[in-house]
């Protein structure tokens, strides 16, 4: 790692750069257009989100307010955790621990820096980390282990038994950092009595080490205030979801980022909810104009993501895909399992799905276990793919209901699990009727395939399956 | 040594199993040291661990898995494929890692492509990643869930006097093992690191009843004789998966011998006991959900860095080689952790990645080992 970057704290860095962000747009048009000039390699992030209005500025807030929390926590008698994106933070805000959530930071680092994480997943590397891990955690990883991030006072996850690579980032941080360590373990099966009460007793057993390592005892009116928070949140999330089935879609196409972003960052806290309703508030005005969210307003064909984006160098997808006029119909990061989502109402998925009980404390506890076990990926990719209510019933059923034209994987190289089945995936839904195609890029990592190679290799697909004449 | 253990070292179907299906018996593989034999064999199965040797290209490996995927499932599905596990009744997919745990979609898909592949009974085994009094409930379950399948399939009764039977004779292959270990680690061994490895993975491959007898065979023929390894390097073997004994002949040469190992084929196979008076599903559960040697069970680095410091010290080793498969994040971070704290400890460490069968780098390989044996010598010298 080049020696000037152990010169400042990167997150510290990361905090001004969001806070100035989201300030732009408070002088005249001219003197904004003029400061994106000063940022070329973040320029277009910006450009992309805060064009989106108030969302878009409440987006950058929250960013910035995310570092801000975890960073100055320790100052204020507070914890934080290096945590997951899979991982609902509701129950760490409930207990004042900050979470750290690597994959959003690596990708706060891509959407700002030219370099992106580069440096920071090379360093792990030296440490003795493996190159072939997931460059989503890699690339914050690598900047705790480096020592250039906040002190850190604990390790948590929720991904053995959905993802090896992503479990073992955090169970390499811990031992290398040598702080406390926790994971919710999941079993392959979702819906089950013997499951639930596995999660059940396995979420306990977080709060008894939450409690043991923060010295606080569980808040019980707090934690429903940020249950009934994280449940308007889904309702929030479930109406967004509804308005992109209306042709033409009124989100505009960074809507579906900004919408699970959020959510990864401050579920069950007032922030996500105030980005929701802005973004509602944008749609639904489209909406009933019957306006499309794209910049160019004519929807020519709806793609689904069936599992992540590709982050790097700024919001280059999205603007390949605003471009070209393929609306985005989501993926599998953005869904709400919530009993009231659209798709789990159109399906009758309800037994896969939870819902919210705030009787006593065993039944949040319980709540909030059935939550975190259905975030994204924890609860689609842990069993096999063409298990009931898994990655194919999953991928099918939202690309059905929300007319996508195509199905669009792309991930890590890191990725053991995904890249273990997707080749099947795709035949299945080849086989189902709907053009499928695997990019082999890596979403955090520029290195691995540039994007004008990826975005290629996407359009040649788009023109030979005539799917954008 | 008695070449029963090579022979079934190096081969996928040996004359032990032939002899079981000829008297009309069933086979059942596995792929994860995480599954409990024990509960096959009480069964009349022949447990046998599924593995990737021999396997000389990918192409149907490839078709399934993804690109960036380790090497060793895919070897079993390209065996698998090509019909080289047609003696199998029955198969047992763990969640040991991802790449294994994609091995139960890719072999199913495989099956619907090319008849005849796949076993008739095919069973996903959850194992969780941690010790805890619910996880272990949990797994009781599983096991009595995997225990009614393979009645039901195989049409057998499980009861628990057969299972206590399985477990004494499985406990008595453990012990015999460790009294194997103990020879390995001699100051002057009779044994080379090739050979062990053979004579460990070959229970794996054979009914356990003549195992024990092969074994007490060669243990009291190893405790007569006189060691033949004076003046070699010491070595400890430890990471990814290796069922491959030309791995750790590679390593060797003429020059080293690896005395201790921490391997799943290996050494991590016969450490611990059942309890042979508790429940015997339970103590099943306990035993092996207990086994933190695999860096699948996350959060137990410390204990399994003491667990591999206190095994060098005791097999007075000269350095470790700390080796992964491609792919296997799991065995290659832990021994990046390794390397550091083992260091420190003033144990020198290699850390080689490789990828699944050494013939296809043996080069690289052996250059990297000789080269970590001269460290060890200048060591040595200037001490």
């Amino acid at each position: 790692m080049r020696p000037e970057l152990k010169e400042y704290k990167f997150d510290s860095m990361l905090w001004n750069t969001f806070t100035s962000a989201a300030k732009l747009k408070n002088g005249s048009d001219k003197e904004y257009r003029t400061m994106l000039k000063y940022i070329p390699y973040f320029n277009g992030t910006v450009a992309a989100v805060l064009d989106t209005g108030e969302p878009g500025r409440l987006f950058i807030e929250c960013i910035a307010k995310y570092f801000e929390n975890y960073i100055t926590a320790r100052e204020k008698g507070f914890h934080n955790a290096i945590t997951t994106f899979c991982f609902s933070p509701g129950i760490l805000y409930a207990m004042d621990v900050y979470p750290i959530c690597l994959e959003v930071l690596s990708v706060a680092q891509t959407f700002a820096y030219r370099r992106g994480t580069a440096e920071f997943l090379d360093y792990c590397n030296e440490v003795g980390y493996t190159e072939t891990s997931c460059s989503s955690q890699r690339g914050t990883l690598g900047a705790f282990l480096a020592g250039v991030g906040a002190e850190v006072d604990m390790v948590l996850t929720d991904t053995p038994g959905v993802c090896d690579t992503n479990a073992n980032a955090f169970a390499f941080a811990a031992a290398y950092l040598k702080v406390p360590f926790f994971s919710l373990d999941m079993p392959p099966v979702l819906v089950d009595q013997r499951t639930d009460e596995y999660h059940n007793s396995d979420f306990k057993a977080l709060i008894a080490f939450l409690e043991k390592h923060t010295g606080r005892k569980l808040d019980i009116d707090r934690l429903r205030l940020v249950l009934k928070e994280i449940e308007k949140q889904e309702e929030l999330v479930a109406e967004l979801e509804d308005l992109a089935r209306i042709v033409p879609n009124p989100l505009p196409v960074s809507f579906n980022l900004m919408v699970y972003a959020t959510r990864f960052l401050f579920s069950g806290m007032k922030e996500c909810t105030a980005a929701l309703e802005s973004m509602i508030r944008v749609a639904s005005d489209n909406a009933s104009r019957g306006a499309s969210g794209l910049s160019g307003g004519v929807e020519k064909m709806r793609a689904f993501f069936c599992y992540i984006d590709h982050y790097t160098n700024g919001l280059r997808l999205w603007d390949f895909l605003d471009r070209n006029g393929i609306c985005y119909q989501g993926n599998i990061l953005s869904r709400s399992w919530a009993h009231t989502a659209p798709h789990v109402k159109e399906y009758r998925t309800e037994a896969a799905a939870y819902s919210f009980d705030y009787d006593d404390l065993d039944s949040m506890i319980r709540t909030m276990a059935n939550h975190n076990s259905r975030m994204p990926m924890i609860k689609s990719i842990r069993g096999p793919y063409d298990a009931p209510d898994m990655w194919l019933q999953d991928t099918l059923s939202l690309a059905k209901m929300y007319s996508a034209d195509c199905i669009i994987y792309n991930g890590t190289p890191g990725c053991r699990n995904t890249w273990g089945m997707v080749k099947l995936l795709a035949r299945d839904t080849e086989k189902a009727g709907i053009p499928t195609f695997i990019m082999y890029g890596d979403a955090f990592d520029d290195r691995v395939e540039s994007w004008e190679a990826s975005q290629d290799r996407l359009e040649e697909f788009l023109r030979v399956r005539r799917l954008l004449v | 040594m008695n070449s029963a253990f090579m022979e079934a070292a190096i081969s996928l179907n040996n004359d032990y199993i032939r002899e079981w299906k000829e008297a009309g018996k069933k086979v059942v593989g596995y792929t994860c040291s995480y599954v409990p034999d024990e509960l096959l064999f009480a069964a009349g199965i022949l447990p046998y661990r599924v593995r990737g040797f021999g396997a000389t290209e990918a192409t149907i490996g490839d078709t399934y898995f993804g690109p960036f995927i380790c090497s060793l499932p895919k070897a079993m599905l390209q065996l698998a494929g090509e019909g080289r596990f047609d003696f199998l009744d029955g198969a047992i997919i763990t969640p040991g890692c991802d790449s294994m745990r994609r091995l139960d979609e890719c072999w199913r898909k495989a099956g619907e492509d090319i008849a005849g592949i796949l076993p008739k009974f095919f069973f996903h085994f959850g194992v969780p990643h941690k010790f805890a009094d619910y996880t272990v409930k949990w797994f009781v379950e599983e096991i009595n869930r995997l225990k009614n399948e393979i009645e039901r399939h195989f049409g057998t009764s499980i009861t628990d006097d057969r299972l206590r039977d399985a477990i004494i004779l499985f406990n008595k292959s453990r012990d015999l093992l460790d009294r194997f270990d103990g020879l390995r680690i001699a100051d002057n061994p009779a044994i080379t690191g090739t050979e062990a490895l053979a004579v460990i993975l070959s229970g794996t491959t054979m009914p356990r009843d003549i195992y024990v007898e092969l074994l007490e065979g060669l243990l009291g023929a190893l405790e007569k004789s006189r060691g033949t390894m004076q003046g070699r390097t010491r070595l400890m073997l430890v990471g990814s998966a290796s069922d491959d004994v030309n791995l750790v002949r590679l390593i060797e040469g003429d020059r080293a011998v690896v005395v201790a190992d921490n391997l799943c084929f290996g050494s991590r196979f016969h450490v611990d006991r059942v309890d042979e008076t508790a429940d015997p599903i339970e103590a099943l559960a306990k035993r092996y959900l207990a086994k933190n040697e695999c860096p699948r069970m996350y959060g137990e680095y410390a204990g399994r860095l003491k667990m591999l410091t206190d095994k060098a010290g005791k097999a007075k080793v000269d350095g470790v080689i700390l080796q992964n498969i491609r792919f296997c994040d799991l065995h290659g971070s832990e021994n990046g952790l390794f390397e550091r704290d083992l260091e420190d400890a003033g144990i020198p460490c290699l850390k080689i990645e490789r990828e699944y069968g050494p013939l296809v780098e043996t080069g690289r390989l052996k250059m990297r080992v000789d080269a970590f044996l001269e460290r060890i010598e200048q060591r040595r010298q200037s001490a």
